[in-house]
């Protein structure tokens, strides 16, 4: 372990001294504060903060990222380029012990500077409201809508399987399937039906009303608010594009017949009009919630609306509440960071056992840049896998699972949309990125490190 | 650390005493079994042996020089004994055991063809560094750190980077890292290069001292007059195989002639002594002897700055005083640094005793034996080199030689070679040995 901090302390003094940390270091400590009073967002104080976090995270993320990939590959073949493995390799010290030892030293610089540009763009952001003239509705919509980690709950996928079949065998049975759903496949029908048939439970006839039941909800503190966020689709659009909606929200269960009640949970009633395809917020106590952690969320759809008024499978309604700090969402956003830092450390150290400098830098960046797109990658390959056949799924597929996500786990959007980060997402990045992934670009490096020859034929 | 300080924990004094004895299972310090390099394009056509079937063997305790010229297979060798290349074929077996086993390095000293540095580092975070990597702890690596610094002479310019260096500083910062964990086996490729006569000088009676205390050195140079000053056994490489091996002296005696070296003679006793030599029918040359061109060298350097020190010198390769005008204190260090268990037994350097030395009059001292190297103006010990012509320098040379003796008495060197008998009182330069 003392061989291997020496090798990670010399690689950090390589870092600082060579500068090539201290570009990056530079452009950060200039960029990060200028950012900070430049990022005006859409004007208010709410928008402010949000592009302020999400640029300056993004880019603190961004130019660490790069430079751990640099670092990382450099500390080892700069060694091999200029011979100071040589000198290093013989003294007693395991091969392994120079890679771990190195991509230590790499991480701890990453921790460091991932603290210090952290810690700017949290003091930043703490700082933008004193410096910036703001109505209170602002602040106060800073607070709630910025200044917060929401957990979000959103209505379970329903399993409609079964109504499905049932569905698609009356249809056929009715020979109705090829006027419905003319030219397509079984399985095309299928999805059509599901969705179908999910929407159906989503939407509310005139007069009808809509419960969603939520369980374990966990305000941090019931003195705050919490958020009913939806969005409506109608099946005839009013004239002037807007539907009356008229909201129960609290413990149902207290009304039911025979209920026996120990302690009433308010309940909030709300009715307001609002335009139809468009956000909205509805606010109300976190005290609502009942002491187990139940909550119901009710929709009626009164007659003033002459139309159907569905709730949009993917977005159309969710529940948010505080349930953890700004902070708290920020040092996990952070951590997140971390996560992917480590992950390019050893992608870095993998590429330099075996690549030289510009090609190893070359091959880290393009995984870098695939990992940002990931999402579009995979969902790319995931339509091809629909009309491939199996071998694609057994190979490519592979790959892509091998691939860093680094788009699906960006730690800004959590931040932007105050939306808590759990412990568990944490947890569950750290264990693709960090345990398995990095874990297994570690263990080819230093199997290619420990039996490579490290000497250049010289004749 | 690990296996020096057991081995020192164990303290056998008997085995402390004689070398031979130290050796466990193994003998030779360095052994090679038909080791051969082969390198290949990438096709794996157009071989090229850089090795051949090579069989080495380096006793303990013994100098070993490994000559040949450009692309001989000399580095490719001592690539492969320290696991830096992978034999085609053959073992190399260093210390008993393989280059690469920490147990086993941790007792080597490398120094390879070029001092390839951090050259972000300092001196002494040099050091510091790879005396971390051989597991020092903090006071024995400081301790080191300082006389290191001393031996090589880049005290002054310690804090320096080493990207700042000179190409001969960068050499001698590259021969104290290979001394940092006082090992037992030196391997040192070209440890001369860059040097100027001085610092060549300084390193080879380095070399000459760590023998005398037990090390196995295995030098690799294509400097000839390197080799021949300080190794007792030499092999000469050409394309990967070895053409002539033995010691040194074997080697380079002319047995068919014989030298006789005197105080400066009379034009009688010169007249008689042809008498005597004509009357065996032996043809004879007498002339005054030639100093050699590193002595002198060395001596006008001495002199030039005892009249006025040159300040500009942040490099120290020229003050030869930097060097040797190391106190007590730093001897001390010095002593502690270079003894290994073996240190009590310097008194007569073990390797030489297998030397043949048929015509020259080896003092048993080592300390004198440097002394007169470094100060003597009929170079002794180099009784091969007949020097054909009378030189016009012998005059000046015997002017300042009181100076530099002075010079050369608080020497390192001879504190290192200390072996409880006080400093020799300053011999006569011109007294001959026949």
């Amino acid at each position: 372990m003392r061989r291997i901090w020496a090798v990670a302390t010399n690689t950090i003094r390589q870092a600082l001294r060579m500068k090539v940390a201290a570009i990056f270091i530079v452009l950060l400590l200039v960029l990060l504060p200028v950012m900070g009073f430049t990022a005006t967002g859409d004007g208010t104080l709410k928008g402010r903060l949000q592009t302020f976090v999400s640029y300056g995270l993004s880019l603190t993320s961004m130019l660490l990222s790069l430079l751990t990939i640099i670092v990382s590959i450099y500390a080892i073949t700069s060694d091999l380029e200029h011979r100071q493995i040589y000198t290093v390799v013989t003294k007693p010290i395991r091969r392994y012990q120079i890679v771990l030892g190195k991509i230590l030293g790499v991480v701890m610089l990453d921790v460091a500077l991932l603290v210090l540009f952290a810690g700017i763009v949290y003091s930043v952001t703490s700082l933008i409201p004193q410096f910036m003239k703001a109505s209170d509705q602002e602040r106060q919509a800073a607070r709630n809508e910025f200044y917060t980690a929401r957990a979000s709950l959103v209505p379970p996928v329903l399993d409609v399987q079964k109504d499905v079949e049932a569905l698609y065998t009356r249809l056929l049975r009715n020979d109705q399937l090829d006027l419905i759903y003319p030219n397509m496949t079984r399985d095309e029908i299928f999805k059509q039906l599901t969705n179908r048939l999910r929407l159906e439970k989503r939407a509310a006839t005139v007069g009808q009303m809509l419960v969603w039941e939520f369980h374990n909800v966990r305000p941090l503190d019931p003195n705050q608010s919490l958020f009913v966020r939806f969005k409506y689709d109608v099946s005839v659009t009013p004239p002037d594009e807007q539907v009356y909606g008229d909201w129960h929200i609290g413990d149902q269960r207290q009304f039911l017949p025979g209920a026996r009640v120990q302690h009433y949970t308010r309940t909030v009633r709300q009715t307001r009009k609002d335009a139809v395809r468009k956000f909205h917020e509805l606010e109300a106590p976190a005290s609502v919630v009942a002491k187990d952690g139940y909550l119901a969320v009710g929709f009626f759809n009164p007659p003033l609306n002459e139309t159907v008024v569905l709730f949009p499978l993917e977005d159309g309604l969710e529940v948010l509440y505080k349930a953890d700090t700004f902070t708290g969402n920020f040092l996990r956003a952070v951590l997140l960071i971390l996560c992917r830092l480590v992950f390019l450390a050893c992608l870095g150290a993998l590429a330099a056992s075996f690549l030289s400098f510009p090609v190893a830098i070359l091959f880290c960046l393009v995984i870098f840049f695939t990992g940002s797109t990931s999402g579009f990658i995979v969902d790319s390959f995931g339509y091809m896998s629909e009309t491939t056949n199996r071998i694609y799924t057994y190979t490519i597929q592979g790959i892509i699972q091998l691939l860093p996500q680094f788009d699906k786990y960006s730690p800004t959007t959590y931040l932007v949309s105050a939306r808590l980060m759990t412990w568990g997402f944490l947890g569950k990045v750290a264990l693709i990125m960090v345990i398995v992934q990095a874990s297994l670009l570690l263990a080819f490096a230093l199997i290619i490190f420990s039996f490579r020859e490290l000497a250049k034929v010289v004749v | 650390m690990g296996p020096r300080s057991r081995r020192r924990a164990s303290g056998n004094p008997c085995r402390s005493r004689n070398p031979r004895d130290n050796r466990e299972p193994m003998d030779y310090a360095i052994e090679t079994i038909g080791l051969t390099k082969i390198f290949s394009d990438w096709w794996g056509r157009a071989r090229v042996y850089a090795v051949d079937d090579l069989n080495l063997q380096i006793r303990p305790n013994e100098v070993f020089g490994l000559l040949g010229p450009n692309g001989s297979g000399k580095t490719t060798t001592i690539k492969m004994l320290l696991g830096l290349l992978h034999p085609t074929k053959g073992h190399a077996l260093i210390l008993g055991g393989d280059g690469t086993h920490p147990k086993i390095s941790a007792r080597i000293g490398f120094l390879p063809e070029e001092s390839y540095l951090y050259r972000f580092l300092n001196a002494r975070e040099t050091l510091d560094f790879y005396g971390r990597l051989f597991g020092l702890d903090a006071r024995t690596r400081q301790v080191r750190i300082e006389a290191l610094l001393d031996i090589v002479g880049l005290k002054a310019v310690a804090s320096r980077p080493v990207g700042t260096y000179s190409k001969g500083m960068a050499r001698r910062i590259g021969l104290a890292q290979a001394l940092i964990n006082d090992p037992d086996l030196l391997i040192l490729d070209e440890p001369t290069t860059g040097l100027d006569p001085i610092g060549t000088r300084q390193i080879k009676d380095l070399i000459q001292k760590l023998a005398e205390r037990g090390k196995t050195v295995l030098l690799c140079s294509h400097l000839l007059a390197d080799v021949e000053d300080v190794c007792h056994r030499i092999a000469i490489l050409y394309g990967g195989k070895i053409q002539s091996q033995g010691h040194v002296r074997e080697l380079l005696q002319q047995t068919h002639k014989t030298q006789i070296v005197s105080d400066a003679l009379s034009d009688t006793a010169v007249n008689r002594i042809r008498r005597i030599l004509s009357e065996e029918h032996v043809d004879c040359e007498i002339t005054a002897p030639m100093e050699k061109l590193e002595t002198f060298f060395i001596k006008t350097v001495v002199e030039a700055q005892q009249q006025a020190r040159p300040t500009s010198g942040a490099v120290s390769t020229t003050q030869i005083g930097d060097f040797l005008a190391a106190g007590t204190r730093k001897e001390n260090i010095l002593d502690k640094l270079v003894a290994s268990s073996v240190a009590e037994k310097a008194p007569v350097a073990p390797a030489r005793t297998e030397t043949v030395q048929p015509r020259e009059t080896v003092t048993p001292e080592p300390n004198r034996d440097v002394l007169r190297k470094l100060t003597l103006t009929g170079a002794a010990a180099e009784t091969e080199r007949v020097a054909p012509e009378s030189g016009p320098r012998t005059p000046p040379v015997e002017t300042p030689a009181e100076v530099p003796q002075e010079e050369i008495r608080k020497s390192v060197l001879d504190k290192l070679t200390k072996d409880d008998t006080p400093n020799p009182p300053a011999q006569d330069g011109g007294s001959g040995h026949a």
